[in-house]
């Protein structure tokens, strides 16, 4: 390939006269920044896998656990599909905080992050434009869940279309705060390689020591406290009741009281511990 | 005309026990180009971290275009472009995206970004693949399209951290001719490099690097005369001429040396010219001679002498 061999010809000058830039204020970085993320949505092998894992998923949860339905401890009426949707929204909004952090953390070793601290912009553009990005491409996510399990898997609780849909919102909100804790951890820890199994130990235990995918009145005892204390039980309680219809202000109110106050301390502690990495 | 761009005092940075830099001082003149010479480990990155306001110095001055790298932080990030060790821009999207994004970030309105990246990518023939996502790009035109995206913003000053590490041959050349024309136009570089023949190529003057202190400074030429490894090898054509060559040289007042039974004699010489006065006295003494070579002394041969002379 020519380009590859020959030096440039250069014919103009590599400073021209024109003006330099002036700078940009922080909004223009962070919409920049966040656009530059979001591209992936015109890519469909970028965002197909992400949408076909939970789909996959929910169909071999349905079946797996269907006989829970069955079982004293479950809501009498209630489709197990119907019980398990809210949790999946839960999950996969989880799942897309822990993107944020592992993202970020690839960043810093491929050498953007460091161009980008060396640019003349504010530090917290850089994370602000990734979490809103991720924010939105969970919310995309979300929807097409939403759309597939009402199509293949009959998906209809009594709550409705408005009830399913605060049930994603809880869930996004969820996924935003998270995105913030993972990463201040990864600005902390600073390698995909590091981040990537504590996020994935820390979902797995809060996942499955939690009401999920099954009620936390069916497990045995000392597991049943650990749901019971676990974070994850609360949203995901909350966003159940919302999409059956029978929410609960309380449980709403806590969780999203306790996704705000992660974000006040993990954002400023991710955007200070960014700034003086390396 | 001679104003100091880059102006490092007294620098140590240590992290946790090690310490990675030690007493560090250097300047670079406007429109000049420095080249920071010295294998891995020896601080190069370090010090490009500090000047490029990426880490701070645990005591010490660095200063660029006269601002002071920890209190007018921000104010040196104006002024600067940095290309790292990797080709810092993002894979998933194109060449031409790659650079919009960060005019974008500097001010720049949509029109006039798109326009400064089309600038850019003819300059460094990227255009026809403008297009193209940056994971396809071969590395040669990665590192191009790295070093576009650090001259967006027209900096005044350019750290280059190991540019060619890595390239072939010929996108090596590319590469050193964009810097060339950059140094034209007034820009101040400094250059960090692992090989010798790149700082001799591209750097007014040198200084050399080991383990966080400076042990030498000077132009190519100084330090490779300082160190004195310049050596002629002459190939003989039968070994009966060799008693009488080895003679003649030393008759010259050169000091030529040889294995046992080998036809190559090698002897170090001051200059690259003193290769004609070894033909001459071959020819006066009537040797014949098969293969001539003149070698240069590589950074490996700076580096043992000025280590040695450093310890010594």
């Amino acid at each position: 390939m020519t380009a590859a061999t020959r030096p440039p010809a250069l014919t103009a000058t590599i400073h021209p006269t024109s003006p330099r830039f002036g700078g940009s204020g922080v909004l223009q970085q962070i919409s920049v920044l966040s656009g530059r993320s979001l591209r992936v949505l015109r890519e469909p092998a970028m965002v197909l896998p992400g949408v076909l894992e939970p789909i996959l998923m929910l169909t071999v949860f349905s079946q797996v656990f269907k006989s829970v339905s069955q079982t004293a401890a479950f809501p009498a009426g209630v489709s197990y599909i119907d019980y398990l949707l809210p949790a999946f929204l839960v999950t996969s909004s989880i799942s897309a905080g822990l993107k944020s952090g592992v993202a970020l953390t690839t960043e810093m070793n491929n050498g953007i992050i460091s161009r980008f601290k060396a640019m003349p912009i504010h530090t917290g553009s850089v994370l602000v434009g990734r979490s809103i990005a991720d924010t939105a491409l969970n919310v995309v996510n979300l929807l097409v869940m939403l759309v597939a399990a009402a199509l293949i898997f009959g998906y209809g609780p009594a709550g409705g279309v408005l009830g399913s849909l605060s049930a994603a919102l809880v869930s996004v909100v969820l996924g935003w705060s998270l995105g913030w804790l993972f990463m201040a951890l990864s600005a902390w820890l600073r390698r995909p390689e590091s981040l990537q199994p504590i996020g994935g130990m820390l979902n797995m235990v809060l996942l499955f020591a939690s009401n999920a995918f099954v009620p936390a009145d069916g497990l045995p005892g000392w597991l049943r406290v650990v749901a019971e204390v676990n974070p994850m039980s609360y949203a995901i309680t909350a966003a159940r009741d919302l999409a059956l219809g029978h929410p609960d202000l309380g449980t709403i109110l806590a969780t999203l009281a306790s996704c705000l106050v992660l974000v006040l301390i993990t954002a400023p502690l991710a955007i200070r511990s960014f700034r003086r990495a390396t | 005309m001679d104003t100091v761009m880059i102006e490092v005092s007294d620098v140590t940075k240590s992290f946790g026990a090690t310490r990675a830099l030690d007493g560090v001082s250097l300047a670079v003149s406007e429109g000049t180009v420095l080249g920071l010479l010295g294998h891995n480990g020896a601080g190069k990155t370090t010090i490009v971290g500090i000047l490029s306001t990426l880490s701070l110095p645990t005591s010490g001055q660095a200063r660029v275009a006269g601002l002071d790298v920890t209190r007018n932080a921000e104010e040196v990030r104006r002024r600067i472009g940095l290309t790292g060790q990797y080709a810092a821009v993002d894979e998933t999207l194109s060449g031409h995206a790659n650079l919009v994004l960060i005019a974008r970030l500097l001010g720049a309105t949509r029109a006039q970004a798109a326009a400064r990246a089309e600038e850019l990518l003819e300059l460094f023939s990227l255009t026809e693949a403008a297009r193209r996502k940056v994971k396809d790009y071969s590395g040669g035109m990665r590192r191009r399209l790295d070093l576009a995206a650090s001259l967006v913003g027209q900096p005044e000053v350019i750290f280059l951290d190991e540019p060619t590490t890595g390239l072939d041959p010929s996108a090596r050349r590319g590469l050193w001719d964009v810097v060339k024309r950059l140094v034209q136009e007034g820009t101040t570089v400094l250059l960090t490099t692992q090989y010798l023949d790149e700082a001799d190529f591209l750097a007014d003057s040198i200084t050399v690097l080991s383990a966080g202190r400076v042990i030498a400074s000077g132009t190519a030429d100084e330090l490779k005369s300082r160190v004195g490894h310049r050596t002629v090898s002459v190939t003989l054509h039968t070994a009966d001429d060799r008693p009488r060559a080895v003679r003649a040289l030393e008759a010259a007042g050169l000091a030529p040396a040889h294995e046992p039974d080998s036809l190559v004699l090698t002897m170090p010489v001051q200059k690259s010219t003193d290769l004609a006065g070894v033909v001459r006295v071959a020819d006066e003494a009537n040797v014949e001679i098969a293969e001539l070579a003149f070698s240069e002394p590589s950074l490996d041969d700076v580096y043992m002498a000025l280590n040695h002379s450093a310890g010594s």
